[in-house]
């Protein structure tokens, strides 16, 4: 009888297991920048058949496929890249295309693209899952918060003999119309994260006037620029907006570029490397304690 | 046939008619003169409806304008306004052809009534060309085609309203309009006319109306309208007036 | 003068190139599907007994992609000449749009209050939420264009230079209150609407297409009987009263077809600019001004001018969408620059 259930078990599980890896997508599409990030990440560059415009790291993304912006997809468009999986976040659209895509029987995963931890770890247990590699993505994650978790304890331990910096985050286009990450943004959460008391005190990304912003006086302007980057973005920032020049922060020359991929679409794999950057930015004389 | 009595008409704050009675009648020419401002288009925008009368009463065929349906009235009186601002490249014919619009005659009669009163305006060489390349008076000749084609053949019922339709005629062509419009009258169609040249009017009028400043200064003749004292105290202008060698009706040679 | 073309050719021609832009329309897309395979689900949808195997996604893209979004550009393209024509006649000028009476910022601002209103009050159950931006696009093409209607008119009387006067500053007024919730919106939001202001027949389907489809057969069905009245409106207004038309009633018609039409496209694929001012003058210059022939051309030319158009969005950059607004302005504003030149000369 035993021997008849083993048999009937060992069946079952060669019937089911293939099954099972059949079931697993291999062509991916990606419908957002720190999506396809985690993807990668996680090693499965390789199924991604078509990404957004917003998916730009790592660089060999770009030779993908591209199905346009990640709000304005077309069902044709995707399902010409026959994928087995369309990712994105709830900014994903328009509703009515995803519609058509889920009726060409493509799945359809939606991931969050809120700036906290747990968001992160809902995204990689998903990603896992879908993956067929639910420890790597844990694991990940656990390396991930790691990262952060040190990362925080050294700044905290740095912020015991110096105070947290009045920090603010700007995202502007060629220096130009400077918008103020304020709160529940990505910029908010990175400021904090790397130590920084963030001055703004509006909700979202704002238009602010550069004197009300030069009358924050921030001791460190970080800057988050669409077209240049680098010194070129500074310098830009501060030549459209002249005002600046009086801040703590331009006087003492304590203005850092920051990706600006890195504030959309969620929490993606680069950034405990950019906060390192900008925690050493916030607390220079503490640079060595910072350093990874 | 059209009736008026004891017309007025306000615009704005001003009396611009007043007392005008009149009755357009078949088979003859009214022509209506009178110094700028007299209310000559205040007149003609009245008879056909453009201008509603203060007091007084405008019948076409014995029942009021404003009871007549559009399409009804429009096969009964046509109106020939003093310029036109169409600016589309219709072909002449086309525009001609929108006379034909108030009647359901068929295209084969409406193209032959449309020959005949380019033919009559002097305007048939003038068909297939397109309505934006002709010149002030060619198009002046054209629209004058329009409302014959509205009215033809002309015939007693049918009323024409002109205002000033020789301005920007040439010598011949002032001519061969009026004899248009008169040969109309003489197939029976009332015809009233505002013109600007005191001779045309006694060739070409039955009766002349002398307007001035919104009233009637006299309703005769021409004969009995055309006279010196007359055109002196409504225009200020010194004239003689005298026979037409050939023709017998009165002739107005400023001094 | 001899018109390039007789109606009756270009009628032909017209009707051949509507059928043309429909079937590339229906064959040609980002999945490429094999000739036979299209032609096997058409005969399919048409309702003939077809094998189907291995059709299923052939039917899918074709079925509830292709032909609701072809069957959308028709519609649009199709109304937005006709209104072109209508404004054309009322201001008895070539170079009228539907846009003059406001239509298209009435509806930009009603599309406008609905993307970010429905962020402000948190987000709408999303079942509503392509109804809500539609239904407001429209609400607000209609209320601009009663309202600038309204300006215009005193005692039953329609002056038209005024309207074109109450539709400018109308539309001046719509386009502050647009920049006021773009200033007000966060940058996500912001996106969405500067594509709707792009235009974009992605996402066509059914259930969102038949009203559209109900007024566009509406306006084509009524417009053309006026064919008579908008040839004599053309003369003039007292010209076309002493030819016994209703002049006043037409007009009023004539911006309520343009108001209705044209709301609905726009609620239903954004603004989409150039067709009513291109469209109805290509076609005068080849057939001239008579609207018996004008108005039923413009709706086949501009029915297949803008599934054309739509081609090349899907095309030019596939996989990824180009929005159809921006194709159209590239055609349209330098064949009109082409056309004024012309004139000149």
């Amino acid at each position: 009888m035993r021997r008849y259930a083993s048999l009937i078990a060992l069946c079952i599980g060669l019937v089911f297991n293939p099954a099972q890896a059949e079931q697993l997508p291999q062509r991916w599409v990606s419908a957002g920048g720190a999506l396809s990030e985690w993807i990668v990440e996680l090693g499965a560059e390789s199924r991604l058949v078509g990404v957004d415009t917003t998916s730009q790291h790592p660089q060999s993304l770009k030779a993908l496929p591209s199905i346009g912006y990640q709000r304005q997809l077309s069902a044709e468009g995707v399902l010409s890249l026959r994928p087995d999986v369309l990712v994105g976040t709830e900014e994903m659209g328009p509703p009515p295309v995803l519609a058509q895509i889920r009726g060409a029987k493509v799945r359809v995963e939606l991931f969050s693209s809120q700036a906290d931890l747990e968001a992160v770890h809902g995204n990689l247990k998903h990603l896992g899952e879908l993956l067929g590699k639910p420890e790597q993505a844990e694991q990940r994650f656990v390396d991930y918060r790691q990262q952060l978790d040190a990362l925080k304890a050294k700044v905290k331990a740095v912020q015991a003999s110096a105070g947290a910096p009045g920090v603010i985050l700007l995202v502007g286009h060629a220096g130009a119309k400077p918008m103020i990450a304020g709160k529940g943004t990505a910029g908010d959460w990175l400021i904090e994260q790397a130590g920084g008391r963030n001055l703004a005190t509006n909700d979202g990304y704002k238009n602010f006037s550069t004197e009300t912003l030069a009358a924050l006086n921030p001791e460190v302007v970080v800057v988050s620029d669409r077209a240049l980057t680098g010194d070129a973005a500074l310098q830009a920032l501060i030549k459209e907006n002249p005002a600046l020049a009086a801040s703590r922060a331009v006087r003492e020359k304590r203005l850092i570029d920051l990706d600006p991929t890195l504030l959309v679409g969620g929490l993606g794999p680069r950034l405990p490397a950019s906060l390192q950057a900008l925690a050493q930015a916030f607390y220079p004389a503490a640079k060595a304690q910072l350093a990874p | 046939m059209l009736q008026v009595s004891d017309l007025q008409v306000i615009r704005g704050h001003k009396t611009v008619l007043d007392g005008v009675s009149l009755d357009v009648a078949p088979g003859q020419v009214l022509g209506v003169l009178g110094p700028n401002g007299a209310g000559k288009s205040t007149l003609l925008g009245a008879l056909c409806g453009e201008l509603s009368a203060h007091r007084g009463r405008v019948l076409l065929h014995e029942r009021p304008l404003a009871d007549w349906p559009g399409q009804e009235r429009a096969q009964r009186l046509a109106v020939l306004p003093q310029a036109s601002s169409l600016g589309f490249a219709f072909r002449v014919e086309e525009v001609v052809g929108m006379g034909r619009l108030p009647h359901r005659t068929g295209q084969v009669r409406d193209r032959e009534i449309v020959t005949a009163a380019l033919q009559a305006a002097d305007a048939l060489h003038l068909a297939e060309r397109s309505y934006l390349a002709l010149s002030g008076g060619e198009r002046q000749r054209v629209h004058l085609a329009r409302v014959l084609a509205q009215l033809w053949p002309g015939e007693a019922g049918r009323t024409l309203l002109l205002d000033e339709p020789t301005s920007a005629l040439d010598p011949l062509h002032q001519h061969t309009t009026l004899q248009a419009v008169r040969g109309f009258a003489d197939r029976g169609a009332a015809v009233l006319v505002i013109l600007h040249d005191l001779n045309l009017a006694a060739r070409y009028c039955d009766r002349i109306l002398l307007l001035e400043n919104g009233r009637p200064y006299a309703f005769d003749t021409p004969e009995q309208v055309l006279q010196p004292g007359a055109l002196k105290a409504v225009f200020g202008l010194d004239v003689l007036v005298q026979r037409h060698p050939e023709r017998g009706h009165p002739l107005i040679i400023a001094r | 003068m001899t018109r390039l073309v007789s109606p009756r050719t270009l009628f032909i021609a017209l009707g051949l190139l509507c059928l043309l832009a429909v079937w590339l329309s229906l064959a040609l897309g980002p999945v490429s599907l094999p000739l036979i395979d299209t032609l096997r689900v058409g005969l399919r949808l048409l309702g003939l007994p077809v094998n189907g195997d291995g059709l299923e996604q052939a039917e899918l893209i074709l079925g509830q992609i292709r032909l609701p979004r072809t069957l959308l550009g028709l519609a649009v393209g199709a109304v937005l000449a006709l209104a072109g024509v209508a404004m054309q006649g009322l201001f008895r000028n070539p170079l009228a749009d539907p846009g003059l009476v406001g239509v298209s910022s009435g509806a930009a601002l009603g599309a406008a209050i609905a993307i970010v209103g429905s962020t402000w009050v948190g987000g709408v159950p999303e079942v509503f939420a392509p109804y809500l931006l539609s239904l407001c696009a429209f609400l607000g093409g209609l209320g601009v264009t009663a309202l600038v209607y309204r300006l215009g008119s005193k005692e039953g009387q329609t002056s038209v230079a005024t309207m074109l006067l109450a539709g400018i500053a109308l539309t001046a007024l719509a386009s502050s209150a647009v920049g006021l919730f773009t200033y007000l919106a966060d940058d996500a939001t912001l996106r969405t609407l500067t594509f709707w202001n792009l235009g974009s027949l992605n996402g066509a389907s059914y259930q969102r297409l038949w009203p559209l489809v109900l007024v566009a057969t509406g306006v084509a069905l009524w417009l053309p009987r006026r064919a008579e009245a908008l040839n004599a409106l053309l003369l003039g207004e007292s010209e076309a009263r002493h030819l016994g038309f209703e002049v006043e009633k037409l007009k009023r018609e004539l911006v309520f077809c343009t108001a209705l039409g044209v709301g609905a496209a726009v609620a239903a694929a954004g603004l989409i600019g150039f067709i009513g001012l291109v469209v109805p003058h290509l076609v005068r210059l080849l057939a001239g001004p008579d609207h018996r022939v004008l108005l039923p051309a413009s709706l086949l030319a501009g029915a297949s001018l803008l599934l054309f158009a739509d081609l090349i969005a899907r095309l030019a950059l596939a996989p990824a969408e180009l929005p159809i607004g921006i194709v159209t302005a590239f055609i349209g504003a330098p064949f009109f620059l082409y056309l004024l030149l012309r004139g000149r000369a």
